[in-house]
């Protein structure tokens, strides 16, 4: 009944959907790489597009998600922008705002690190919506070899994480009705804190005692090794991502490394 | 540790055992240890007592049990008395993974339970839960019911083969793919029986299944468990309140009582005689209020006629409750009565909802239109299937949800424009579960809490938090925490922090969920002298239908998020569009008087009391009030 977070996963038989975990996996560690290792604004803009396209069309990830997901980055990113832009010290005079000269490196410097966090928000946004944790869950034991216990940990840790959420929820409704009026400030988060600590320490252990029960009584942990029925494989899809997000992420090492990337940039101004 | 062991007779008497050194115990040869256990059994346990890790009173004493292949045992008794702890030892859950001091002999399909590891199980016992959001793991059908064969390291086309037939009995074909949390109640908890009956176990346990469903769940659950038992012939041992609906498809029951077993036998011996049980906090409860309603009614029916009461043919259904009355007719026709009359709207309505509409997206509306009025002093029940919209109407009388200006009015003012502090003086909303509305770590300050916020003097928060622990008799644990309390008493404490700043509304969701019959007796005999000493309002959210039946006077039925009726119970009940759509099921009493009624309409007509019923049946009535 509750309105859902934007972070989690939903079903869905899109391109990203149908690709396996550890592949996404290894998209959002590409991602992740290119956006830390450029500097540059014009790259970040395509490494930003290059993601919202993959979000819209290859993860048919609707944009209102995608601005409910993000929304409140995207005003960070911005203020992180024009915060830096005014207080970073630069050469090159761009444009002047109000008389307060704008410098073309910090501009572009600016915008680059802003880009950089949003890129990074909206690529985990694509992996989380796309990705059920279970699979990634059976990827991680049935491909990189980890025990299936410390996956099911894993994976269980994901899937409760709604139910506490939702648990909070009733808990604060539940105080408000007492009387409880929610008050801004460090002091009064903390009492807060102190007041739902109990009930929902109660109500998870609980639900976690229950959990284990369940697990138990239907045998988990018998043998060393389970069987999974369906387990995700990498399919020739996997392996093409796989080698264009390696080869763009060598490419842009190789060329820092060697020096070819030459700074061009978006605020180029006088 | 203190072992003997018995090698003449080839077994490992495990008293006294510390099962904290369980892993020293050498264990004998499973063809030796079979021996052991009574031919034939499914459970053969052997005075065994039970004390939680850290806990000196046993929780179990001596318990002794046997249970044959493809029997149906129902286990009752009061909250406390032991019976879910029994059931954890059913599959060595007591006392591998809750340890604390077992003594006695416990063997499960031949196996000991001391000596067997909880997974070991699996193939042989499965256990379901009460809570189905804390029992499943996955979030797909499918992976649900694979899970305990894929432990097992079944192969996985086996696997799929035994997740389409356990799907398939429990009604749930062609459901593989969809996601847990897109079923209702019922689904899920079909879905963890389909979990466990994938591995074929010989014995299914089960505790409170149906204490989270609405009355058409419960009865899909127990529709499953009754083709399981008869057709496939699985033994069963389950721990369930619903006795209504369980009487006629159970082989056997047994009462258990403060660690105890006090009764063991068919049901029809069980549910004739009254017996004495105990609460969790001491006091005495009779054993009938977990009685089926149509075995109280031939109880209460044989009493009145002077006649013995019925053991062999005590009447456990509503069909042989019919039969048992027709034999207890005594004088003549009574006189026409007159049709109970609906309650007038009062003429100050305590509250307006007008045309409510309320969504948290715009096009997905939770509830179309709601129209109603709550005058003072009513008991109002609030039905529905979950997921009807029930709890977001109430949420939105106490603002919890915000609702559009003008649709709701407290007296003359708009809701809408009232502070949240403000509405909770004039409406107490009591939460299904207790312990999430606890602010502090004493039962006297939690009291006191909505005075002392609201500025109240000192001496008048002694003395108002004194009355109200008196009229909820916690008066002796005015010093201790609320966690420390039980069930019935955290849900009292409860109440009481919303009475003492004497409410006109009190809205109660879901009061008597995972409590018993008594219970539910007492909260709502706590509602009724509210009701007396200060005229508050009472609006609860139940799928208790005896409840609903005993205690109402009114009835509103929510289906999709519209509002279906506005009546008597009785009204409701007799409609069966109605409760059909609203996934209800009349009490037995009604439907038992229903019958009657056709046949002899000169004698009796449709009722929700039993006294009334015997009264008409035995023709005292009128006499009688």
């Amino acid at each position: 009944m509750n309105r859902s977070t934007a972070f989690q996963f939903r079903s869905g038989s899109s391109f990203f959907h149908r690709l396996d975990p550890l592949t996404k996996l290894a998209w959002l560690v590409a991602i992740s790489l290119l956006a830390f290792g450029a500097y540059i604004a014009w790259v970040q803009i395509l490494i930003a597009l290059a993601v919202l396209f993959t979000a819209l069309a290859l993860g048919r990830i609707s944009p209102l998600v995608i601005f409910r997901g993000t929304w409140l980055f995207g005003i960070a990113c911005v203020s992180f922008w024009v915060i830096q832009t005014l207080t970073l010290p630069g050469t090159h005079v761009a444009f002047t705002v109000l008389g307060h000269p704008i410098y073309a490196e910090s501009a572009d410097y600016a915008l680059a690190s802003a880009l950089r966090i949003y890129t990074i928000i909206l690529s985990s946004l694509v992996f989380v919506r796309t990705t059920d944790p279970r699979e990634l869950a059976i990827a991680l034991v049935t491909q990189m070899r980890v025990p299936y216990r410390v996956a099911y940990a894993f994976f269980i840790a994901l899937r409760i994480v709604p139910t506490i959420e939702a648990e909070i929820k009733t808990i604060r409704a539940a105080q408000a009705v007492r009387g409880v009026v929610r008050k801004r400030g460090l002091a009064s988060r903390i009492g807060e804190m102190k007041r739902y600590a109990m009930p929902l320490l109660v109500g998870s252990l609980r639900k976690a005692s229950m959990m284990v029960m369940s697990m138990e009584s239907r045998a988990f942990g018998a043998y060393p090794q389970r069987t999974f029925v369906e387990s995700p494989r990498m399919t020739v899809a996997s392996y093409a991502v796989m080698a264009v997000m390696l080869a763009l992420v060598v490419t842009w090492y190789g060329a820092l490394a060697f020096g070819y990337v030459h700074s061009i940039y978006v605020f180029s101004g006088a | 540790m203190e072992l003997a062991v018995d090698n003449t007779a080839g077994m490992a008497s495990l008293r006294s055992l510390d099962v904290n050194d369980v892993q020293e115990i050498t264990i004998a040869p499973s063809s030796v240890r079979a021996a052991v256990a009574a031919e034939g059994s499914v459970v053969d346990i052997r005075g065994i007592s039970y004390a939680y890790e850290g806990e000196a009173d046993p929780v179990l004493r001596e318990v002794s049990l046997e249970v044959g292949d493809g029997e149906f045992v129902l286990i009752l008794g009061p909250s406390g008395c032991g019976k879910s702890t029994l059931l954890q030892v059913l599959n060595g859950t007591i006392p591998h993974t809750l340890r604390g001091r077992l003594e006695g002999d416990a063997f499960v399909c031949g196996k000991s339970v001391v000596e067997t590891r909880v997974a070991s199980f699996a193939t042989e016992v499965g256990m379901v839960f009460q809570d189905p959001e804390a029992q499943i793991i996955n979030t797909l059908v499918r992976d649900e019911v694979r899970f305990g064969l894929e432990n097992l390291c079944r192969p996985a086309d086996e696997i799929v083969a035994r997740q389409t037939e356990a799907l398939a009995f429990v009604g749930l074909d062609g459901f593989g793919d969809r996601s847990i949390f897109d079923l209702s109640g019922g689904q899920k908890q079909r879905v963890s029986v389909a979990a466990v009956l994938a591995a074929r176990p010989r014995l299914l346990v089960l505790d409170e299944p149906t204490a989270n469903l609405d009355p058409n769940g419960m009865a899909e659950i127990f529709g499953v468990l009754r083709r399981l038992n008869r057709e496939s012939g699985t033994t069963i041992v389950m721990v369930e309140h619903r006795v209504d609906e369980l009487a006629d498809c159970v082989t056997r029951v047994v009462m258990m009582d403060r660690g105890s077993i006090v009764f063991d036998g068919d049901p029809r011996s069980a549910f004739s005689q009254r017996r004495a049980a105990h609460s969790e906090e001491g006091d005495a409860v009779p054993s009938s209020a977990w009685f089926p309603q149509a075995a109280e009614f031939a109880l209460a029916l044989a009493d009145a006629s002077g006649t013995p009461a019925p053991s062999d043919d005590l009447p456990l259904n509503v069909d042989e409750a019919v039969r048992f009355a027709e034999d207890h007719f005594a004088g003549g026709p009574r006189a026409a009565l007159p049709e109970r009359a609906a309650i007038p709207a009062s003429e100050k309505p305590l509250l307006t909802v007008r045309n409510l509409s309320f969504g948290y997206e715009r096009k997905q509306p939770i509830l179309t239109d709601i129209n109603f009025t709550l005058g003072e002093g009513e008991i109002v029940a609030l039905c529905g299937r979950n997921g009807s919209g029930k709890t977001t109407l109430a949420r939105l009388l106490v603002h919890i949800n915000a609702p559009p200006p003008g649709t709701l009015m407290l007296g003359e003012r708009d809701i809408t424009g009232l502070s949240a502090r403000d509405i909770s003086a004039e409406i107490g909303y009591v939460f299904q579960n207790p312990d999430h509305q606890f602010v502090t770590d004493r039962v006297w300050d939690e009291i006191a809490y909505g005075l002392v916020v609201r500025g109240y003097a000192d001496h008048a928060i002694e003395e108002r938090v004194g009355e109200v622990l008196d009229i909820v008799d916690l008066k002796r644990y005015r010093d201790k925490s609320p966690f420390s309390l039980s069930l019935g008493e955290r849900r009292r404490l409860s109440v009481a922090t919303m009475l003492v700043l004497e409410p006109r509304l009190l809205v109660l969701d879901e009061p008597t969920i995972g409590q018993d019959h008594e219970r539910a007796q007492l909260l709502m005999g706590l509602m009724a002298r509210l009701r007396e000493r200060y005229g508050t309002t009472i609006l609860m959210i139940t799928h208790d239908v005896r409840l609903v039946a005993e205690w109402a006077d009114r009835a509103l039925v929510v289906s999709g998020g519209r509002l279906l009726f506005d009546g008597l119970p009785q009204a409701m009940f007799a409609n069966t569009d109605l409760i059909e759509e609203a996934g209800l099921l009349a009490p037995p009493v009604f439907e038992i008087s229903c019958a009657l009624a056709a046949d002899r309409p000169d004698r009796v007509q449709p009722t929700l009391s039993l006294p009334h019923l015997v009264d008409m049946i035995t023709g005292t009535e009128g006499r009688s009030a």
